[in-house]
């Protein structure tokens, strides 16, 4: 245990001193919370831009076409911007306004007609309704009327149809022009069509018959950077342990700093755990560093427990251990550095770490099931934001068994004497 | 009779169907400084690494203190015995020189105080330094301390002064001596002619894997060192004429400079007579035989600064 101290203070204190090493351990997972905490962790919505060209005007625009406009400008969702009535070239117009940088064009074009089509389409809805109803009870109670009764009813309902028959059958139209490369134009449209739809239902008098209540799965509510702080930890937690110890052991092992301690009475086991606890120390700097800044700057919600220090161990066993391996099976410092990086970076963007994994494609969400980093992230998220024991436990078990077997394996291939 | 620290009988090590070491059998004294001469891919570092016990060896047996270095339990006890220097020695960049010491010292139950060695290797104004900012020398030098720090019986110096400048190299063959000094047994691998010649109480000449000649410099040197040189600068092509005719042996070069070969001193007497009766004023020198000129009787060949065969 004496060496195995030793060789942790040794290579600790070697990494602590260096600063590239420093930079890209602890600096930039930093640099890109910060960088994905600015773009994600605000806590407003985000906005859209809408031109709206409000063709049903006479004078001015007409009540009902305003209050739609209305509608939209109150979800908040939208800066709306107008555009005159005569103008027939809607896209050039939309992309002077936006300007070169402007991003997406989304244009709503409410129709000429929109209120007289709304106030009649509406009447002959509720007229519709109303001789729906009137026949439906007529047929019903018609063999209890006299026949002075059904007469007058049936000349009622004769006059009603006549009067339907003659309102419009014209419909208030909008017209939306979306970019197809717009990613955000599904949200654009659902949103429309939902104050279009309340604007239905409103005129008509219909009254909601399913109610629709929000309810945040944890006690806070979390937001996109809460999600992204584990997974940046994690993410950094695996390039550590992939990308750096296999640089580490392999250049260690090319300057013969390895062969010069196998001389010694160290053995190859002392030397492994060494590393490894040097590993957890500096894993469990950066995630101390990412939370303070998280909590600092942006108030995230995480809170380490008991669980997530272990699985920080863990993670740092597991991710040790693939390094180990790749750095026993090659040579070629060069060769080591690129290997790492070609295995860490995909599993970095494949696991879950960033974004959920229900984002992805079905072969990708394969995928993600057999890469370490997606038990690992999930567990320190379940452990740090959700507080989701099953979650923990279950990742947990998952990351711990595949730590003993890249640790033995790691192990295993080190070589304390040459060939 | 000084204990035998090493002890190394019918050795072989294969890698593959190349066969590095080739059924060698020498042997260590407590005590004295050994050095294995060859060039490069001689199998010298392969023999040492050996002894080590860091390689496993093919056929044969060696022993270190008498343990075997194929069993387990005794290459702890050797490990604990014997300080290493190894072939391009490197250490923690980041960590300074005492740092560097205490790290391949606390890997030992006994060692020596840090700071003693490194006023024995002269070192004390670099103590802080980091490994880094070290010149060549001074990184050799630190290596030789890593491997004095468990006060070690038997010390492996593979390669002490390579890549190192003329004046680097001298301070680290002043470190070696001094080691011997303190009774240490030094087992040392060299490509350098001179180094060895220094340093060593016997030399191994060792190529392609076989030990050619073994002994002590002297031994080497009057065995398979050849003739005595007289050199006489300048000395021109009637005087060659002269001395030919009498000893025999002489050569003339390019630069009218005669060289004779004399059996001995009797010989060089009485052409260092001759050379008086003809009034002769020239400057003369005499040459004797080094251990490059046995390297170059029993290998054929010599080697080059870069260590490779010629």
């Amino acid at each position: 245990m004496k060496r195995t101290i030793i060789i942790f203070k040794a290579v600790t204190k070697n990494w602590l001193r260096s600063r590239s090493g420093l930079f890209f351990s602890i600096m930039f997972p930093v640099l890109l919370l910060l960088v994905f905490g600015a773009v994600f962790g605000s806590q407003g919505a985000s906005t859209y831009s809408l031109l709206i060209q409000n063709l049903d005007i006479d004078g001015t625009p007409t009540e009902l076409s305003e209050v739609f406009v209305e509608a939209l400008n109150s979800t908040e969702t939208f800066t709306i911007t107008t555009i005159p009535a005569d103008i027939t070239d809607l896209r050039s117009y939309a992309r002077d306004v936006l300007g070169p940088l402007g991003g997406n064009i989304r244009i709503l074009v409410i129709s000429e007609g929109f209120q007289d089509n709304l106030i009649n389409g509406t009447l002959k809805v509720r007229v519709g309704i109303t001789l729906n109803t009137t026949l439906t009870m007529y047929q019903y109670y018609a063999l209890s009327m006299n026949e002075t009764q059904k007469e007058a009813i049936e000349q009622g309902i004769e006059q009603m149809e006549q009067y339907n028959a003659s309102l419009p059958d014209k419909k208030a139209s909008l017209a939306v022009i979306l970019d197809d490369s717009d990613q955000s134009s599904g949200i654009v449209k659902s949103i429309i069509m939902s104050i279009a739809n309340a604007f239905n239902y409103e005129l008509i008098g219909a009254k909601n018959v399913v109610t629709f209540q929000e309810e945040p799965f944890t006690e806070r509510q979390l937001r996109t950077i809460d999600f992204y702080l584990p997974g940046v930890i994690s993410a950094f937690i695996m390039t550590n342990g992939i990308i750096g110890v296999t640089t580490n052991t392999t250049e260690f092992k090319r300057r013969g700093i390895i062969k010069r301690l196998s001389i010694t009475p160290l053995g190859k086991i002392e030397w492994i755990l060494g590393n490894v606890f040097s590993q957890t120390l500096l894993n469990l700097m950066l995630t101390a560093i990412i939370i303070v800044v998280g909590w600092l700057i942006f108030d995230v919600q995480a809170i380490p427990d008991v669980f997530s220090i272990l699985l920080i161990f863990l993670g740092s066993l597991l991710f040790s251990g693939i390094g180990m391996l790749l750095s026993g099976l090659i040579k070629d410092v060069e060769a080591a550095s690129a290997v790492g990086n070609a295995i860490a970076f995909p599993m970095m963007f494949l696991s879950g770490a960033y974004w959920p994994v229900e984002f992805m494609p079905d072969y990708m969400r394969t995928i993600a099931k057999i890469l370490p980093l997606t038990y690992f992230s999930e567990g320190l998220r379940s452990a740090m934001i959700y507080k989701y024991p099953e979650g923990i436990i279950t990742n947990t078990i998952i990351v711990a068994a595949l730590a003993v077997i890249f640790i033995v394996l790691g192990s295993l291939v080190t070589r304390w004497k040459e060939k | 009779m000084a204990e035998k620290v090493v002890e190394v009988s019918s050795l072989v090590k294969q890698y593959g169907s190349l066969t590095a070491v080739d059924d060698i059998s020498f042997e260590v004294y407590e005590g004295e400084v050994f050095a294995f001469l060859g060039p490069n891919g001689a199998g010298k570092t392969t023999t040492v690494e050996v002894l080590e016990c860091i390689r496993p060896l093919t056929s044969g047996s060696a022993s270190v203190f008498g343990y075997d270095v194929t069993k387990r339990e005794d290459t702890k006890e050797i490990k604990k015995r014997i300080g290493v220097l190894p072939q391009d020695f490197s250490a923690l960049d980041k960590l300074s020189v005492k740092e560097n010491i205490d790290l391949i010292g606390g890997m030992y139950d006994k060692k020596l105080d840090t700071m003693e060695v490194i006023k024995l290797l002269d070192v004390e104004d670099k103590v802080n330094e980091r490994f880094e900012n070290l010149s060549g020398g001074l990184k050799q030098r630190v290596g030789v301390a890593a491997a004095l720090v468990n006060d070690p019986e038997l010390v492996f110096l593979d390669e002490p002064t390579t890549g190192l400048d003329p004046k680097a190299r001298r301070e680290v063959w002043s470190v070696i001596q001094n080691l011997k000094k303190l009774g240490k047994a030094i087992f040392l691998t060299s490509h350098y002619m001179e180094e060895a010649q220094v340093l060593a109480d016997r030399i191994a000449i060792i190529n392609k894997g076989k030990i050619t000649v073994i002994g002590s410099p002297q031994r080497l040197i009057s065995e398979y060192g050849g003739l005595k040189v007289l050199i006489i600068r300048k000395g021109g092509k009637k005087i060659a004429k002269t001395l030919q005719e009498r000893f025999g042996d002489t050569t003339l070069n390019n630069n009218e400079d005669i060289f004779v070969k004399v059996d001995d001193v009797k010989e060089m007497w009485q052409t260092l007579s001759t050379l008086t009766d003809m009034n002769i004023d020239k400057e003369i020198e005499i040459q004797t035989p080094t251990i490059e000129d046995v390297f170059l009787k029993v290998v054929g060949g010599r080697i080059t600064e870069e260590g490779e065969l010629t």
